[in-house]
Protein backbone atom coordinates (compact mmCIF):
# COMPACT_ATOMS: atom_id res chain seq x y z
CA UNK A 1 0.00 0.00 0.00
CA UNK A 2 2.34 2.43 0.46
CA UNK A 3 4.25 1.56 -2.68
CA UNK A 4 0.93 2.50 -4.58
CA UNK A 5 0.78 5.91 -2.54
CA UNK A 6 4.45 6.41 -3.29
CA UNK A 7 4.15 5.35 -6.75
CA UNK A 8 1.13 8.25 -6.84
CA UNK A 9 3.63 10.72 -5.44
CA UNK A 10 5.76 10.10 -7.94
CA UNK A 11 7.71 8.28 -5.09
CA UNK A 12 10.52 5.98 -5.36
CA UNK A 13 9.97 4.33 -9.03
CA UNK A 14 9.94 8.59 -10.60
CA UNK A 15 8.31 9.13 -13.28
CA UNK A 16 9.38 7.46 -16.83
CA UNK A 17 9.76 9.58 -20.42
CA UNK A 18 9.95 7.28 -23.10
CA UNK A 19 12.44 7.87 -26.08
CA UNK A 20 10.84 9.49 -28.61
CA UNK A 21 12.27 8.33 -31.48
CA UNK A 22 14.28 5.06 -32.55
CA UNK A 23 18.00 5.20 -31.96
CA UNK A 24 21.40 5.22 -30.25
CA UNK A 25 21.75 7.62 -26.85
CA UNK A 26 23.77 9.85 -26.39
CA UNK A 27 25.29 12.03 -23.64
CA UNK A 28 24.09 15.84 -23.68
CA UNK A 29 27.21 16.74 -22.65
CA UNK A 30 28.17 15.06 -26.33
CA UNK A 31 25.76 16.99 -28.02
CA UNK A 32 27.85 19.17 -30.72
CA UNK A 33 25.87 22.58 -29.47
CA UNK A 34 27.30 24.55 -26.38
CA UNK A 35 23.23 25.42 -25.92
CA UNK A 36 22.26 22.07 -25.66
CA UNK A 37 25.81 20.39 -24.65
CA UNK A 38 25.91 23.08 -21.13
CA UNK A 39 22.55 22.35 -20.48
CA UNK A 40 21.09 26.20 -21.30
CA UNK A 41 17.62 24.69 -22.32
CA UNK A 42 17.54 22.14 -19.40
CA UNK A 43 19.06 18.49 -18.23
CA UNK A 44 18.11 15.82 -20.35
CA UNK A 45 19.85 13.47 -22.94
CA UNK A 46 20.28 12.99 -26.70
CA UNK A 47 19.41 10.48 -29.61
CA UNK A 48 21.05 9.65 -33.15
CA UNK A 49 17.36 9.33 -34.52
CA UNK A 50 17.58 5.72 -36.74
CA UNK A 51 14.18 6.56 -37.91
CA UNK A 52 12.37 9.97 -39.31
CA UNK A 53 9.51 10.52 -36.63
CA UNK A 54 9.16 11.78 -32.89
CA UNK A 55 6.25 10.50 -30.66
CA UNK A 56 5.31 12.09 -27.74
CA UNK A 57 7.42 10.64 -25.04
CA UNK A 58 4.45 10.66 -22.11
CA UNK A 59 0.86 11.90 -22.10
CA UNK A 60 0.21 15.74 -22.01
CA UNK A 61 -0.43 18.87 -24.07
CA UNK A 62 1.74 19.98 -26.99
CA UNK A 63 2.90 23.67 -25.84
CA UNK A 64 4.82 24.72 -28.69
CA UNK A 65 5.32 23.68 -32.43
CA UNK A 66 7.75 25.34 -33.94
CA UNK A 67 6.42 26.55 -37.26
CA UNK A 68 9.88 24.82 -38.81
CA UNK A 69 8.67 21.29 -37.82
CA UNK A 70 12.16 20.81 -36.10
CA UNK A 71 11.50 21.29 -32.47
CA UNK A 72 8.28 20.71 -30.24
CA UNK A 73 7.73 21.59 -26.56
CA UNK A 74 5.41 19.47 -24.38
CA UNK A 75 3.79 19.48 -21.07
CA UNK A 76 3.36 15.88 -19.61
CA UNK A 77 0.72 14.95 -16.96
CA UNK A 78 2.90 14.73 -14.48
CA UNK A 79 4.22 18.65 -15.01
CA UNK A 80 7.64 18.22 -16.56
CA UNK A 81 8.22 20.46 -19.40
CA UNK A 82 9.55 18.81 -22.36
CA UNK A 83 11.38 20.16 -25.44
CA UNK A 84 12.47 17.63 -28.48
CA UNK A 85 15.10 19.41 -30.51
CA UNK A 86 15.20 17.99 -34.08
CA UNK A 87 18.72 17.93 -35.20
CA UNK A 88 21.74 20.67 -34.65
CA UNK A 89 20.91 23.98 -35.98
CA UNK A 90 18.33 23.22 -38.06
CA UNK A 91 15.97 25.96 -37.37
CA UNK A 92 17.87 27.18 -40.56
CA UNK A 93 15.91 24.52 -42.48
CA UNK A 94 13.05 26.90 -41.76
CA UNK A 95 10.58 24.15 -42.27
CA UNK A 96 12.51 21.87 -45.35
CA UNK A 97 12.40 18.10 -44.87
CA UNK A 98 10.56 18.50 -41.32
CA UNK A 99 6.42 17.93 -41.21
CA UNK A 100 4.85 19.03 -37.96
CA UNK A 101 1.96 16.54 -36.92
CA UNK A 102 0.79 18.49 -34.16
CA UNK A 103 -0.48 21.99 -33.11
CA UNK A 104 -0.17 23.86 -29.84
CA UNK A 105 -2.54 23.12 -27.65
CA UNK A 106 -3.02 19.31 -28.44
CA UNK A 107 -3.46 17.06 -25.83
CA UNK A 108 -1.44 14.04 -26.65
CA UNK A 109 -0.70 10.32 -25.63
CA UNK A 110 2.17 8.33 -25.22
CA UNK A 111 3.34 7.37 -28.85
CA UNK A 112 1.43 9.68 -30.85
CA UNK A 113 3.34 10.91 -34.01
CA UNK A 114 4.24 14.54 -32.99
CA UNK A 115 6.75 15.10 -36.25
CA UNK A 116 7.89 13.68 -39.25
CA UNK A 117 11.51 14.56 -41.03
CA UNK A 118 13.76 13.52 -43.56
CA UNK A 119 16.89 12.11 -41.88
CA UNK A 120 18.57 11.39 -45.44
CA UNK A 121 17.60 14.56 -46.54
CA UNK A 122 18.72 16.72 -43.26
CA UNK A 123 22.25 15.15 -43.43
CA UNK A 124 22.78 15.55 -47.18
CA UNK A 125 21.79 19.30 -46.25
CA UNK A 126 24.87 19.32 -43.89
CA UNK A 127 23.37 19.47 -40.65
CA UNK A 128 23.35 16.71 -37.66
CA UNK A 129 20.01 15.08 -36.42
CA UNK A 130 21.06 14.19 -33.06
CA UNK A 131 18.17 15.15 -31.41
CA UNK A 132 18.27 16.10 -27.59
CA UNK A 133 15.43 15.66 -25.37
CA UNK A 134 15.47 18.32 -22.16
CA UNK A 135 13.47 19.06 -19.45
CA UNK A 136 13.10 22.85 -19.49
CA UNK A 137 11.60 23.38 -15.76
CA UNK A 138 14.94 21.09 -13.75
CA UNK A 139 13.36 23.38 -10.51
CA UNK A 140 10.82 20.70 -9.92
CA UNK A 141 12.22 17.88 -11.25
CA UNK A 142 15.46 15.61 -10.81
CA UNK A 143 16.65 14.12 -14.07
CA UNK A 144 18.25 10.77 -14.36
CA UNK A 145 19.15 8.75 -17.67
CA UNK A 146 17.49 5.44 -17.41
CA UNK A 147 18.99 3.76 -20.94
CA UNK A 148 22.21 4.03 -23.08
CA UNK A 149 23.25 1.71 -26.07
CA UNK A 150 20.16 1.41 -28.67
CA UNK A 151 16.53 2.01 -27.89
CA UNK A 152 13.41 1.85 -29.03
CA UNK A 153 10.28 4.81 -29.43
CA UNK A 154 8.56 3.81 -26.48
CA UNK A 155 11.44 2.52 -23.83
CA UNK A 156 12.23 3.88 -20.76
CA UNK A 157 14.67 7.25 -21.49
CA UNK A 158 14.59 9.61 -18.59
CA UNK A 159 13.58 8.95 -14.97
CA UNK A 160 11.98 12.34 -13.24
CA UNK A 161 11.61 12.42 -9.21
CA UNK A 162 9.58 15.40 -8.51
CA UNK A 163 11.99 17.74 -6.38
CA UNK B 1 9.90 49.26 -12.90
CA UNK B 2 12.64 49.40 -15.86
CA UNK B 3 11.22 48.48 -19.11
CA UNK B 4 13.45 47.75 -22.27
CA UNK B 5 11.78 47.91 -25.53
CA UNK B 6 13.52 46.00 -28.95
CA UNK B 7 12.63 44.89 -32.15
CA UNK B 8 14.16 41.47 -33.15
CA UNK B 9 16.32 41.79 -36.15
CA UNK B 10 17.45 38.27 -36.73
CA UNK B 11 16.31 36.53 -39.68
CA UNK B 12 15.28 33.32 -37.21
CA UNK B 13 13.48 35.23 -34.01
CA UNK B 14 13.60 34.05 -30.75
CA UNK B 15 13.72 29.94 -31.62
CA UNK B 16 14.89 27.50 -28.96
CA UNK B 17 18.63 28.43 -28.66
CA UNK B 18 18.06 32.51 -28.09
CA UNK B 19 15.29 31.59 -25.75
CA UNK B 20 17.90 29.31 -23.44
CA UNK B 21 20.28 32.03 -23.23
CA UNK B 22 17.84 34.92 -23.28
CA UNK B 23 16.25 32.75 -19.58
CA UNK B 24 19.74 32.34 -18.71
CA UNK B 25 20.43 35.77 -18.46
CA UNK B 26 17.44 36.63 -17.30
CA UNK B 27 18.06 34.50 -14.17
CA UNK B 28 21.30 36.15 -13.04
CA UNK B 29 19.00 38.51 -11.52
CA UNK B 30 16.34 38.72 -8.67
CA UNK B 31 14.10 41.43 -9.86
CA UNK B 32 10.80 39.82 -11.44
CA UNK B 33 11.17 40.00 -15.48
CA UNK B 34 8.53 39.64 -17.84
CA UNK B 35 8.51 39.47 -21.44
CA UNK B 36 6.01 40.47 -24.10
CA UNK B 37 5.28 39.97 -27.76
CA UNK B 38 2.74 41.38 -29.60
CA UNK B 39 0.47 38.44 -28.29
CA UNK B 40 1.09 37.63 -24.56
CA UNK B 41 3.48 38.44 -21.69
CA UNK B 42 5.16 35.52 -20.27
CA UNK B 43 8.12 35.05 -17.33
CA UNK B 44 11.23 35.73 -18.97
CA UNK B 45 12.75 33.56 -17.02
CA UNK B 46 10.84 29.90 -17.77
CA UNK B 47 11.96 28.60 -21.14
CA UNK B 48 8.84 27.24 -22.35
CA UNK B 49 6.54 30.27 -21.97
CA UNK B 50 9.38 32.31 -23.73
CA UNK B 51 9.31 29.67 -26.47
CA UNK B 52 5.33 30.31 -26.52
CA UNK B 53 5.52 33.94 -27.71
CA UNK B 54 6.88 32.50 -31.56
CA UNK B 55 9.19 35.63 -31.53
CA UNK B 56 9.96 36.52 -35.12
CA UNK B 57 12.21 38.73 -36.77
CA UNK B 58 10.11 42.07 -37.30
CA UNK B 59 8.56 41.48 -33.45
CA UNK B 60 8.92 44.12 -31.06
CA UNK B 61 9.25 42.64 -27.51
CA UNK B 62 8.76 44.64 -24.21
CA UNK B 63 10.86 43.52 -21.33
CA UNK B 64 9.51 44.57 -17.92
CA UNK B 65 11.89 44.29 -14.84
CA UNK B 66 10.90 45.16 -10.78
CA UNK B 67 12.92 44.71 -8.06
CA UNK B 68 15.77 45.69 -6.14
CA UNK B 69 18.36 45.08 -8.67
CA UNK B 70 16.25 46.23 -12.05
CA UNK B 71 18.93 48.76 -13.49
CA UNK B 72 21.50 46.56 -13.84
CA UNK B 73 19.07 43.89 -15.32
CA UNK B 74 17.35 46.61 -17.62
CA UNK B 75 20.94 47.28 -18.79
CA UNK B 76 21.94 43.61 -19.12
CA UNK B 77 18.55 42.67 -20.96
CA UNK B 78 18.94 45.49 -23.15
CA UNK B 79 22.90 44.48 -24.33
CA UNK B 80 21.82 40.79 -24.57
CA UNK B 81 18.94 41.68 -26.89
CA UNK B 82 21.28 44.00 -28.82
CA UNK B 83 24.55 41.30 -29.09
CA UNK B 84 21.66 38.15 -29.77
CA UNK B 85 19.01 38.99 -31.65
Amino acid sequence: MFGKLKNLFGGDTGITIAAPTAGTVVALESVPDPTFAQGILGPGIAIEPAEGRIVAPADGTVDVMFETGHAVSMTTADGAELLIHVGIDTVQLEGKHYKACCKAGQQVKKGDVLIEFDPAAIKAEGYQIVTPILVCNPDAFTVEPAAGGTVAAGDALLTLKKK
Amino acid sequence: MKTVEYTIKDALGIHARPAGLLVKEAGKFASKIMIASPKKEVDAKRIMGVMSLGVKCGDTVKITIEGEDEEAAAAAMQAFLESNL
